[in-house]
């Protein structure tokens, strides 16, 4: 297993009411892909929204390469490489595609650089260039994404936190959406992923985090998780028992 | 008869650009911050008297004033956003704001009083006074100059917003707050910005509100009860609407009175229900003011 990137310890956090997440704890390993998967209301997004510091947890630490997260304003820590794609869709939807991407760059001062990154990262996502002119909102949910995944890009972060990328999209969309989550791992980003189809994303992904209730209940490879028998039942509708998955 | 209901018209349309520049304030402060600024009509009363005081006592022209109260204003605007609007979070957060705004409103009034006292005053200069003869028409100088000021602010506000960086800023928070600080946009520092932007419009609005009405530190409700209304009617949060809103409602409001100047305060109500019944969302409003 390679070396951390993002490590979580002891992590407390809650909206003023109780505490959401009671303690959470895992790694996530430099140039992988991490999948968190768990029922609805496990406090995934919580946890996401606590990596990227628009939540500030109550108790435990969140470290990045050895450096601490927690107590940093969302700007600083998208300083540090670490950006978060949320659950709901997070374009201005009245700004153009062009517009949006552009302001994923917003912290870089030096324009010419920012030019430089959109060039980057339209090759990255052809499609993209091509919606360039268009209002985001007129965009399919599945566009949206990938013009959220491109906006993401446009730091070149180290960490990427991706929320359910494929909430509400086709089968088919779904696969793009996961593909194109593959292709950002395999240009250098680690990734932490959380994906309400198990299966789809602990197939894709290197290591398997199962959260419940607001703590860790099983980590392992996405394999082990995938095929371990009580998680199978719990989550994943008991069919992937024998682990042989069409498609 | 035509001449009259055309003079109406213009003076409904130089009134309207003025009134456009306050409400353009108000609704960017909405768009933004997802607050009413109640307070904003005392501002408008709080600009008027500080150009009073710098034209009274220091002979200062009024439009020369302006450097200085939009620039102070700003400041104001900033302090109320520090001191009471910043901290109010949370799901009661609109609600609260609407008081805590009504009590700025309160406590600039009371200030008022003490310093000026209760009595009418108006602004004075040669041009509040004389007229200008153009088209067979009467207009007094002051509209005129009052709408060049409010139209060159208002492309000035839309340059702002539409071709820089804060303005994307800005934008961007109004549309998503939570997606624009994922993109590391500051966005208690764009509350604060955008606070201080719609106070500081006050300035000239205050200015010219109190060169065309005689005025006294309890004015500022008659003009929040209209802003509103003229906000509500562009579409909450809509800039395009506010413009456009301002300059009907005045419009109608200045060819009502030829008729009948008693009802063209209900004519100006009126018409904002009945442009709701119609489009509930008002003029340029969509459907959600702004993502959840
Ligand atoms: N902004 C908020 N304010 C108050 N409570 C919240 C807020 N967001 C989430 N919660 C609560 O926190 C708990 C965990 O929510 P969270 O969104 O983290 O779950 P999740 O695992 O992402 O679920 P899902 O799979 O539905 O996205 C839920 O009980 C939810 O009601
Ligand atoms: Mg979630």
């Amino acid at each position: 297993m390679s070396e951390a990137a993002l490590a979580l310890d002891g992590v407390v956090a809650g909206y003023g009411g109780g505490d959401v997440l009671r303690g959470v704890t895992f790694e996530v390993p430099a140039n992988q892909i991490t999948c968190v998967v768990g029922p609805n209301g496990a406090g995934k997004s919580t946890l996401m929204k606590a990596i990227s510091g628009l939540l500030k947890p109550r108790l435990g630490t969140v470290t990045l390469n050895g450096e601490k997260l927690i107590g940093k304003s969302p700007r600083q820590i998208l300083k540090l490489g670490v950006v978060q794609v949320p659950q709901n869709h997070s374009l201005f939807k009245d700004m153009t595609v062009r517009e949006n991407i552009d302001l994923g760059g917003y912290i870089l001062s030096d324009r010419a650089q920012v030019a430089k990154r959109i060039d980057a990262v339209f090759d990255l996502f052809p499609q993209v260039r091509d919606w360039a002119g268009q209002r985001a909102g007129e965009l399919s949910g599945g566009q949206q994404r990938l013009v959220e995944f491109a906006r993401a890009l446009m730091l070149d972060p180290a960490l990427i936190l991706l929320d359910e990328p494929s909430m509400g999209l086709s089968p088919l969309v779904l696969r793009s959406v996961l593909d194109a989550a593959r292709q950002m791992n395999a240009n250098g980003a680690t990734i932490l992923l959380v994906e309400q189809n198990a299966r789809a994303g602990l197939k894709l992904s290197h290591r398997g985090v199962v959260m419940e209730n607001g703590v860790v209940r099983l980590t392992g490879t996405g394999t082990e998780v995938l095929n371990h028998p009580e998680i199978g039942e719990l989550y994943l509708g008991g069919a992937v028992k024998n682990g042989a998955q069409p498609g | 008869m035509a001449r009259e209901l055309i003079h109406a018209i213009v003076d409904g349309i130089l009134t309207g650009g003025v009134y456009a520049l306050m409400a353009v304030g108000l609704t960017l402060i909405f768009g933004v911050l997802d607050i009413i600024n109640i307070a904003q009509g005392v501002l408008v009363i709080l600009g008027a008297y500080l150009s009073y005081s710098l034209s009274t006592r220091a002979h200062i022209d009024l439009f020369t004033g302006l450097l200085i109260t939009i620039p102070v204003m700003f400041i104001i605007g900033v302090v109320i956003h520090w001191a009471f609007i910043r901290r109010l979070r949370g799901t009661e957060r609109t609600s609260m704001t609407l008081l805590v705004t009504y009590a700025v409103a309160l406590i600039i009034e009371g200030v008022l009083y003490k310093v000026y006292g209760a009595d009418d005053v108006q602004l004075q200069a040669s041009y509040t006074t004389s007229s200008v003869h153009i088209f067979g028409f009467y207009l007094p100088w002051i509209f005129i100059y009052g709408f060049i000021v409010a139209v060159c602010l208002v492309v000035a506000l839309y340059l702002l917003l539409y071709r820089t960086r804060l303005g994307r800023s800005v934008r961007a928070t109004m549309q998503d707050e939570n997606a624009a600080r994922l993109v590391g946009i500051e966005v208690n520092r764009v509350a604060a910005l955008t606070f201080g932007i719609g106070v500081a419009v006050t300035a000239v609005g205050g200015m010219f509100f109190g060169a065309t009405n005689a005025f006294n530190p309890n004015s500022g409700y008659d003009l929040i009860s209209r802003l509103l209304a003229i906000i509500i009617l562009g579409g909450l949060g809509s800039i395009g609407g506010a413009l456009a809103a301002s300059v009907f409602m005045l419009t109608l409001e200045s060819v009502v009175t030829i008729w009948q100047p008693t009802w063209a305060i209900a004519v100006f109500y009126a018409a904002l229900v009945l442009v709701l019944l119609i489009r509930p969302t008002g003029f340029l409003g969509r459907k959600a003011v702004r993502a959840q």
